[in-house]
């Protein structure tokens, strides 16, 4: 198994009262509230918790959020050059540059072939849908999202592995009339494809194109629900069976000395979910395309009645109404109710190992572990702990387990 | 012309029993209607000068009592646009451009030399794209609250951003009196909250950029020759009358009235002084 450190770089320093008041902590929250010293101090912090991982052999994650207190990576591309400079050992995956919210994804695929050549080939690339808030951050229309990723994606891979001069590419979403980047990505015919996703029209589709597929803070249901339509996708396309690289699990998680301090300090990364996710309703239920419209009377309703219309009946291709309620499912839970839905790994680092390694049965095996180590008033330096006992104590372990064929 | 359509042009024509073998009439009493590949849900009503009804953010709600002012004196042909009310939207039938088009041939399609074309709100912005194109099919044109065109500067939006803005909000600045005209999603049918989820997205679809408006829409204004009825509810905050008035200063010998006690929607918050103003600009 490969390990993988995860790290928003929030910004947590906003007076609570502010964020009480604000009916959205993203997209709409005034940046006088980000005060440039202190976000430089977060990305050294962050950078150096990433160079650490260098040290340390574990593979690190950059994604890309926009506008919100829940991350300062509004800017994927900058943080992946340098990172492909100054770390020399480890992989890094760009999760991502958030490709349906960018007018040219040639441009995106030259700057992910650059980091590519930078880092020597140490590049792995994930697609993340995005939506929300980021669809008003980046001038995105909404309905069309889910179309613009996959034409995006479509295009970046041509762009990164043709090599016999200028092509051309009139599609629906996105025109370029002359494609030929330099430099081509050192990694051949592309770097290794990872897509974020947890609904299971979008993950089939993952599934058909092989790429890596991270569930993130799903837990075993939604992470089981997903993966299976992975594979019946592949099946019913007549397409080989894959290994447990092919899944990826994403969750907060953090190793203390005793259980006792490692659920304490672990806690502190619930932030995410109870402070960093409050959107106002234009961005969430009421975000047109956000769901099929079929799941309007579940969601738009303050007194729902039960649902009357199966999952058969959603828009193929949309977002079903299980993202939305997954993340409102998640606001509001304690550290206990976090770790028994296997979205928080937190404990010595025996039973840490032992909540992984239950995880792993229970949704059939994963090949990558993404911990998400550090977020909210976590320290820097209780980051950094937590990092290093999970590198001595409970990484080793994990990294012995062989990549296997999953039917 | 379809097969459907010209059966329906044959309704339009004859007698009841042209309706009951030709057209294609739902339980709420709306019927079908082929224009080129699309199938639109329509709702007719009344006789006289025909009236082509565009209807705006939300499809034409059938129980709407301004129907039953207005379709005393006109007959009313209200399609749901592709993507509204049960109307389905083709495979990349997603920009204005489409529904533009869709209308020209519903134009072509109809059995009058003329008709009088009355948009709101969204179907304001199509009712002035098809009198800049079609003038010589349009008798009248009335816009309402309408879209369509950029007034002010670069940093001031003429028209309220729905999607980016909290629902309450919009609910209060759409209103005269908002709190009467709240959505109760609790006490709505299943089918009449898909409804308006379909319609919001479908608005989204078409309207999200430029903003409901069409850059290149107010150059040719000027070209609308038929006689023009601007108007306007006094509270409207999604886009003031002040952007009504310099829209009907726009279209030549436009007039520019406005309807006190309404906000966004004159036809539904004041329904007989809304048909009042209409009636008297057919008839003048």
């Amino acid at each position: 198994m490969e390990i993988w450190y995860h790290n928003e770089n929030p910004y947590p320093f906003v007076p609570q009262d502010v964020l009480d008041r604000a009916d959205s902590v993203r997209a709409s929250l005034p940046n006088r509230y980000c005060d440039p010293a202190i976000a430089a101090n977060l990305f050294e912090e962050t950078l150096d918790e990433f160079m650490l991982c260098d040290d340390l052999g574990i593979n690190v994650v950059a994604i890309e959020h926009h506008a919100g207190i829940n991350s300062l990576f509004g800017a994927n591309p900058l943080i992946l050059g340098i990172l492909a400079r100054q770390t020399r050992k480890v992989r890094i995956l760009s999760m991502g540059t958030l490709i349906s919210l960018r007018p040219d994804p040639v441009r995106v695929a030259e700057e992910y072939a650059t980091a590519d050549v930078i880092s020597r080939g140490r590049l792995d690339i994930g697609f993340v849908k995005s939506g929300a808030s980021e669809m008003a951050s980046n001038n995105a229309n909404p309905v069309t999202n889910i179309e613009r990723y996959w034409e995006a994606i479509d295009l970046v891979i041509k762009t990164l592995q043709h090599q016999d001069g200028p092509f051309s590419w009139e599609g629906k979403h996105f025109t370029h009339r002359h494609v030929n980047i330099w430099p081509r990505p050192w990694q051949q015919p592309h770097p290794p494809l990872w897509a974020a996703t947890g609904d299971p029209d979008t993950t089939s589709e993952v599934g058909r194109r092989g790429m890596v597929n991270v569930l993130v803070l799903r837990g075993e249901d939604g992470t089981k629900r997903a993966w299976s339509a992975y594979r019946q996708a592949r099946a019913e396309a007549g397409l080989p069976p894959v290994t447990t690289s092919n899944f990826a699990y994403a969750a907060l998680a953090y190793v203390g000395e005793t259980h006792e301090e490692g659920v304490a300090i672990g806690s502190k990364l619930l932030w995410f979910l109870n402070t960093s996710l409050k959107m106002a309703p234009q961005y969430a239920q009421f975000l047109p395309g956000a769901m099929a419209p079929q799941f309007a009377p579940q969601v738009y309703r303050t007194k729902p009645q039960p649902p009357v219309r199966s999952d058969k009946e959603t828009g193929a291709g949309k977002p079903v109404v299980s993202a939305i309620q997954n993340v409102g499912g998640l606001i509001g839970l304690t550290a206990e109710q976090a770790m028994a839905r296997q979205i928080l790994f937190a404990g010595s680092p025996d039973t840490v190992y032992q909540q992984i390694m239950d995880f792993y049965t229970n949704v059939g095996g994963f090949g990558h572990l993404v911990i998400i180590g550090r977020s909210g008033f976590m320290t820097h330096a209780e980051a950094e702990k937590g990092l290093k006992l999970f590198a001595k104590e409970v990484m080793p372990r994990l990294k012995e387990i062989p990549p296997r064929t999953v039917e | 012309m379809g097969g459907l359509s010209t059966r329906w042009i044959l309704s339009t024509l004859s007698n009841a029993e042209g309706d009951l073998l030709m057209n294609d009439t739902d339980p709420s009493g709306m019927e079908w209607l082929s224009v080129g590949n699309s199938r639109l849900e329509v709702l007719r009503r009344g006789q006289g000068q025909p009236v082509l009804l565009l209807h705006g953010m939300q499809n034409i709600d059938p129980h709407a009592p301004f129907l039953d002012f207005l379709s005393r004196r006109v007959a009313i042909i209200a399609p749901s646009h592709p993507g509204f009310g049960h109307s389905p939207r083709p495979a990349d039938f997603d920009t204005v451009y489409d529904l533009v088009h869709l209308y020209l041939d519903l134009l072509n399609t109809l059995p009058y030399e003329k008709v009088t074309v009355m948009g709101c709100s969204f179907g304001g912005w199509l009712a002035a794209e098809l009198a800049v194109t079609c003038c010589h099919r349009i008798d009248r044109l009335v816009l309402v609250d309408a879209f369509g065109i950029k007034i002010s500067d670069r940093e001031t939006p003429d028209i309220l951003d729905v999607f980016n803005t909290s629902p309450q909000e919009v609910q209060r600045r759409s209103w005269h009196a908002p709190e009467q005209w709240t959505p109760d999603f609790n006490a709505m049918s299943d089918d009449a909250v898909v409804v308006r989820a379909q319609n919001w997205e479908s608005l989204c679809l078409y309207g999200w950029h430029p903003y409901m408006h069409n850059p290149q829409l107010k150059r040719w204004l000027h070209t609308i020759t038929c006689p023009t009825l601007v108007l306007w509810g006094a509270s409207d905050r999604i886009v003031e009358p002040s952007y009504g008035c310099a829209y009907s200063e726009l279209i030549p010998h436009a007039r520019f009235e406005v309807i006190a006690n309404a906000g966004h929607h004159p036809e539904i918050e004041q329904p007989a002084v809304f048909v009042d103003h209409v009636v008297r600009f057919l008839e003048a």
